[in-house]
């Protein structure tokens, strides 16, 4: 359940005929099958943002839709919720009531949301910090929080906004295992963006690059290395020599 | 499961557990010294307990060497000089151990008590109708049509002192309670309601994307999110509401009422007692001071992340 169809995305910010007006996306489509990982990969001001925010429902599309299984996104909501770079966790909560909340907001019944909870505390590897509050813990640690918290709820499509910026170069690389051993035990549709080659294809399925100037889907490429992926391997240095080809033309031509 | 912090250190009583945070902010580094840990339960001795005690208020004696150097002066002068140069005068000014003897006995005979809960029942009584501030401010901090519409009406109102709304108060409610409970709560409302919006306008919006995104509806995102998140702010609105509002009692009582601490050292003026006047004084500075400190330790104890986050 969570089969992705960017059809046909435009966005303009300001009024469309006034000269002031951006054009951040421009006709972005493309669809992503159910529980696949897909990453949105560009450099930054290429409407990577813009995009997600759309597919949250934060914003909307000056034309076209992002639809999930058929139905087009108009509100946020836990179908489609969002991971945020900054963690954005409750800090009056604790680890056990951050994750918790999305499901009294489901009103999912008591002692079904408190299995929940618990199943997904394990799954982030949190259980000795159930009663920890944010301020109490590490980036990483936050960063688990905030996906149990995501998954918690049960979206059909999972949306990240460059998660693992924030964090260290080791821990980043760490979360992204992370991150990628979570998925293959919970597979859900993810649209994830990123402006690191080597994070698109050591996640992902599939890679949207984009470009700017308007913010446009160039290629989507498919990644179909098996998992864990090898940064020697010959494949692995191959697809990464394509990426970075496709993303340099957009640099000389700006 | 514990909940609090590891590195806790030893309490200095079972029955007084002071969080780790709040003694780094409030204590000179003398309640974190490691004491012997003591099991749940279990009281510490006695004597040892004392000799701390002790030695706490012995190491904090410097700090009040100017406070104790004034109340002597002002003792000589009120005892000695100024009776040396005019015996009626010295009625003007009563010393500390007239004023100390007097205030024994307003709080034996329960003078002082009765006035003391007369002036906190009107303030309490003031603040709870004054709290309406915190629902008006979370919706104006929150929908910009109720605040553009609200708040011309406030700032028209807002500059206007309490104590200027004495004369028509007394002709609205005559003298008596309600026209003190009035007054105060003048001097209450408007900074809960001013602290309210702008705590409701300072919440990190990302916490309230994050709340839809999880799937919270409006109603519960006021309450689970904006209000919580506001909360800081509401207390230190509360906090200087209630100050406001304890200055604004004095007056009123002074003005129209017939108990209360005002109202004591009103009275005690018509009959020349400079030294109940200055009891009244400090009562009402000692119970002013007091009710800040507590609601600044209860927003600690309650919102332990404010504190967190703010450092
Ligand atoms: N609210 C906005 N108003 C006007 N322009 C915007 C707004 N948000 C983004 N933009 C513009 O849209 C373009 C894409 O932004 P964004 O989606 O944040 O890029 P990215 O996330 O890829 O760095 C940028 O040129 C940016 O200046
Ligand atoms: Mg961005």
């Amino acid at each position: 359940m969570g089969r992705l169809a960017v059809n046909g995305v435009s966005k303009i910010y300001g009024e469309s005929d006034a000269s002031s007006s951006v054009v951040a996306l421009r006709d972005v489509t493309f669809e992503v099958p159910d529980n696949h990982f897909c990453s949105i990969l560009g450099h930054s001001g290429c409407g990577k943002t813009t995009l997600l925010n759309i597919a949250a429902g934060f914003e909307r599309a000056t034309t076209g839709a992002v639809m999930v299984d058929g139905v087009s996104i108009d509100l946020p909501g836990w179908r489609n919720t969002m991971i945020f770079q900054d963690y954005a966790l409750f800090p009056w909560m604790n680890v056990f009531q951050n994750i918790v909340f999305g499901l009294e907001m489901k009103e999912v019944a008591r002692k079904e949301r408190e299995d929940i909870t618990r199943h997904y505390i394990g799954l982030v590897g949190l259980e000795a910090f159930e009663t920890k509050f944010p301020h109490q813990l590490s980036g990483g640690m936050r960063q688990r929080v905030a996906i149990a918290r995501a998954l918690a709820v049960q979206p059909q499509l999972l949306l990240m906004d460059e998660p693992f910026a924030a964090l260290d170069a080791q821990n980043r690389s760490f979360m992204q295992d992370e991150l990628v051993r979570i998925w293959q035990r919970e597979p859900k549709t993810v649209l994830l963006v990123t402006h690191s080659i080597d994070e698109a294809i050591k996640l992902s399925d599939c890679i949207a690059v984009m470009t700017s100037r308007p913010g446009s889907v160039k290629e989507f490429v498919r990644v179909d290395l098996p998992r864990p992926r090898d940064e020697d391997d010959a494949p692995y240095i191959a697809l990464k020599r394509k990426l970075r080809e496709l993303i340099r033309d957009d640099f000389v031509s700006r | 499961m514990d909940a609090e912090p590891i590195d806790k250190g030893a309490k200095t009583s079972p029955s007084r557990p002071v969080d780790a945070r709040q003694r780094v902010a409030t204590m000179s580094g003398l309640e974190t010294a490691p004491v012997e840990k003591t099991e749940p339960g279990v009281v510490p001795s006695f004597g040892k307990w004392f000799r701390q005690q002790l030695l706490r208020i012995l190491l904090l004696l410097p700090n009040f060497i100017l406070l104790i150097v004034l109340l002597a002066v002002w003792q000589f002068a009120s005892k000695v000089w100024i009776p040396s140069i005019d015996p009626y005068m010295a009625v003007l000014m009563p010393a500390p151990t007239t004023i100390a003897v007097t205030a024994a006995g307003m709080i034996v005979s329960g003078e002082l008590f009765y006035h003391l809960m007369a002036s906190l029942k009107r303030e309490a009584v003031a603040f709870l109708f004054a709290a309406c501030a915190i629902p008006l401010g979370i919706a104006m901090g929150w929908w910009r049509l109720a605040y553009n519409q609200v708040n011309p009406v406030m700032e028209i109102l807002r500059p206007i002192p309490p104590l200027a709304w004495i004369p028509l108060s007394i002709l609205w409610f005559g003298i008596g309670d309600e026209q003190n409970e009035f007054i105060i709560f003048l001097g209450i409302f408007f900074p809960i309601l001013i602290n309210t919006i702008v705590g409701v306008k300072n919440i990190d919006p990302l916490l309230i994307r994050a709340a839809r995104s999880l799937g919270a509806p409006e109603r519960k995102l006021l309450v689970r999110i904006v209000f919580i998140g506001a909360l800081p702010q509401i207390i230190t609105g509360v906090r200087i509401g209630l100050g406001v509002g304890w200055m604004a009692l004095v007056a009123a009582e002074l003005v129209g009422a017939n108990s209360g601490l005002g109202f004591i050292i009103n009275d005690a003026r018509s009959m020349l007692r400079t030294d109940t006047i200055i009891v009244g004084m400090l009562a009402i500075g000692i119970v002013g001071l007091s009710i800040d400190t507590a609601i600044l330790a209860l927003g600690r104890r309650l919102l332990p992340w404010s504190l967190a986050m703010r450092k």
